[in-house]
């Protein structure tokens, strides 16, 4: 052999032995010890920095330089961006190593022992693994849609083929007024054939592989808009929502509050003295060009004039948000936290109980 | 009713200083009659304080355990519950001295809080919030056990005499944490797991990262970091037991700081 040959060979079992190296580390507890550290620091961060907001609003909570860190970190959606998900699979990546350097010596000790606690941190690993892997499966396959409406009314379930009847919607209160249930009779339609039930909090309808949840409710005004006397437009709008005569788009009507059994404070404000339709009152605002121009309450029914045009606000009713979510594989992330406790239980409670009892009978 | 309500709760109140108290007497002293008195007197506060929690249900008409004044008094009763068994199951009487404070530091909070009751929003009104919530008085009690011995572990070698005499070796301490912080983070798993399925009921999302879930996931880990570094050898002792207080400062932090300082969900403010 050349001295080339022995240097070539010497510098390869160099690199096996680096190889070796890194992979001990990758399969190591201090490698899964720093990634539950950072992942925890990001856990601490992700909920401190409020989720999801805009850019503009972190620049003025937190000024521009904490504000374009946030940005170029993706700190405003933590448990979404990419380097999380990153040491998730990480995370994977050394727990199922390890596991898989750990099975022989798991498999030897349990032909010796018999003992069925031997698994218990090897199961708990893999529950562990299957709940992380189950759970991005279940976010990246589950769909969520929203619609509100009022009794009567039908509509698509955004782009999933379903229609949504909403048949009633009642709002069962106690005798002090606090609300007991919200109810929905919902019927949902696929096409071909129809379901028919309920939907209230904590207990949503099941139709067609999706669930309907109850999600909360207000209230709405039909609103006519006259113009020269003569009825131009007809809309159902929900508190917080706004219109416009279609030929004069610049003139808008908000509706902003409503209050059922409306008072007047000795200050001045406005509150509700009961949930109960009893005196309707709504707050609105007429804005043309997106400028301000007046503010008001009014009762149902009554004349709003601006210029040529006459609002009314009429027949509130309540609404009710409805959400239709499908999570094909929620019962995998069930399954899997199933088997992680399973483990827990092997290694905390079965084995101490079974060594204790090898060495009361004297083997081992 | 509500009067009882209120006698049991001021005597469990008094009977937790007391017995703290006399936890402290026994360890300057280390006489086996204060430890059983301590003990007595303990005991008798746990008696009365389930009456309290029991008439509070009756009032209701629901299982007592839906507000922060709710739970942090059946959060005082867990540690209580725990301590009295784990006391007996290791023979370590100077432990009151270390948890006992706990417990009253706990259910004074508790009675700070409004013990108004109120009616439930429908999203609480759900058994798996029952189960939810039982699951974290066992866990919160067991990791508040581990806290106690905890600090007895990291104050051993900083007293001397009779003190020192009172607190086991090094070897039943690291045991004790160990014993109680697996129950903890079974008990914990367990309030998480019960948890989502509720949220899955009334919300439609099993896990959404609002701060209480994301804390107690971060609990979850510190715990998990604890167990892992017992099992490497040469890491037990002093370490294990700073990531068992550790661990008891999050779960204070996920279960009082949040409500305060975060917001999310689980404040229905
Ligand atoms: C968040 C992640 C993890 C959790 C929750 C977890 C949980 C557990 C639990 C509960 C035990 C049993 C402890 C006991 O019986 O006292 C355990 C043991 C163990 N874990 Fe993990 N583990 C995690 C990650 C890892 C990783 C990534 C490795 C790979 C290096 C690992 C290696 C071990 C080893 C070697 C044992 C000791 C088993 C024995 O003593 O028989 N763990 N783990």
């Amino acid at each position: 052999m050349t001295d080339d040959g022995i240097k070539k060979e010497k510098s390869t079992s160099d690199k096996n032995g680096m190889f070796k190296k890194i992979f001990r580390f990758l399969k190591g507890m201090p490698f899964s010890f720093i990634l539950l550290a950072v992942i925890a620091a990001a856990c601490v961060l992700g909920s401190v920095i409020p989720q999801g907001q805009t850019l503009s609003y972190y620049m003025e909570t937190y000024g521009a330089r904490k504000g374009n860190l946030i940005a170029a970190f993706s700190l405003d959606r933590v448990f979404s961006c990419w380097w999380f998900i990153a040491l998730a699979a990480l995370l994977c990546f050394n727990l199922i190593l390890c596991s898989i350097s750990r099975i022989k010596g798991v498999i030897n000790a349990w032909k010796r022992t018999k003992s069925f606690g031997i698994w218990g941190s090897w199961v708990t690993h893999l529950g562990l693994l299957l709940l992380i892997v189950s759970f991005a499966l279940s976010q990246y396959t589950s769909k969520e849609e929203e619609l509100y409406g009022i009794p009567g009314s039908k509509q698509a379930l955004g782009r999933t083929g379903l229609q949504v009847e909403i048949d009633s919607f009642d709002v069962l209160l106690r005798d002090d007024f606090t609300v007991e249930q919200y109810v929905a009779g919902l019927t949902v339609h696929n096409g071909s054939a129809s379901l028919s039930g309920e939907a209230s909090v904590n207990h949503p309808f099941k139709a067609f592989g999706y669930r309907f949840y109850q999600n909360s409710m207000g209230w709405a005004n039909y609103v006519d808009i006259y113009k020269g006397g003569e009825l131009v437009k007809t809309d159902l709008i929900c508190a917080g929502e706004y219109t416009f005569p279609d030929d004069f788009p610049s003139l808008v009507i908000m509706f902003n509050k409503f209050y059922p059994d409306f008072r007047e404070a000795e200050d001045g404000s406005f509150y509700t003295e009961t949930p109960l339709l009893k005196d309707p009152r709504s707050l609105y605002g007429i804005f043309y060009n997106g400028g301000l121009m007046s503010i008001d309450i009014v009762k149902p029914g009554e004349l709003i004039t601006v210029h040529d045009y006459t609002f009314v606000l009429r027949d509130p009713v309540q609404y009710t948000l409805i959400v239709g979510k499908t999570d094909p594989y929620a019962w995998t992330v069930g399954l899997a936290a199933a088997v992680l406790l399973a483990g827990l239980v092997l290694s905390f409670y079965v084995r101490p109980y079974e060594e204790r009892k090898r060495k009361e009978n004297g083997k081992d | 009713m509500a009067k009882i309500e209120n006698i049991t709760f001021m005597a469990a109140l008094a009977a937790y200083l007391v017995s703290a108290a006399l936890y402290f007497v026994y360890i300057a002293v280390k006489n086996g009659k204060v430890s059983k008195a301590a003990y007595t007197v303990m005991f008798a506060g746990f008696v009365s304080h389930s009456v309290c929690i029991a008439v509070r249900g009756i009032l209701a008409h629901r299982l007592p355990l839906t507000n922060q004044y709710e739970f942090a008094t059946a959060f005082a009763w867990g540690i209580t519950l725990c301590f009295l068994i784990f006391v007996k199951k290791f023979k370590f009487d100077a432990l009151g001295a270390f948890v006992a404070p706990v417990i009253f530091l706990v259910i004074g909070y508790a009675s700070m809080q409004s013990k108004e009751i109120h009616n439930l929003m429908p999203a609480l009104q759900s058994n798996w919030l029952g189960f939810h919530v039982s699951m974290a008085i066992i866990g919160y009690g067991a990791f508040g056990v581990a806290f106690g011995v905890a600090m007895a572990f990291l104050l051993k070698d900083k007293v001397h005499g009779k003190i020192a005499e009172t607190i086991p070796d090094e070897k039943t301490l690291d045991l004790i944490i160990y014993r109680s912080v697996a129950l903890g983070f079974l008990f914990l798993t367990l309030c998480m797991v019960t948890g989502a399925i509720w949220a899955n009921n009334a919300w439609g999302s099993y896990w959404s990262w609002d701060p209480k879930e994301t804390w107690s996931l971060i609990t979850w880990i510190i715990y998990a970091v604890f167990l892992h570094l017992r099992v490497r050898k040469g890491m037990t002792g002093k370490k294990a037991a700073l990531f068992a207080a550790l661990g008891f400062v999050c779960v204070i932090f996920t279960y009082i700081g949040v409500n305060t300082l975060l917001s999310g969900l689980h404040s229905y403010k």
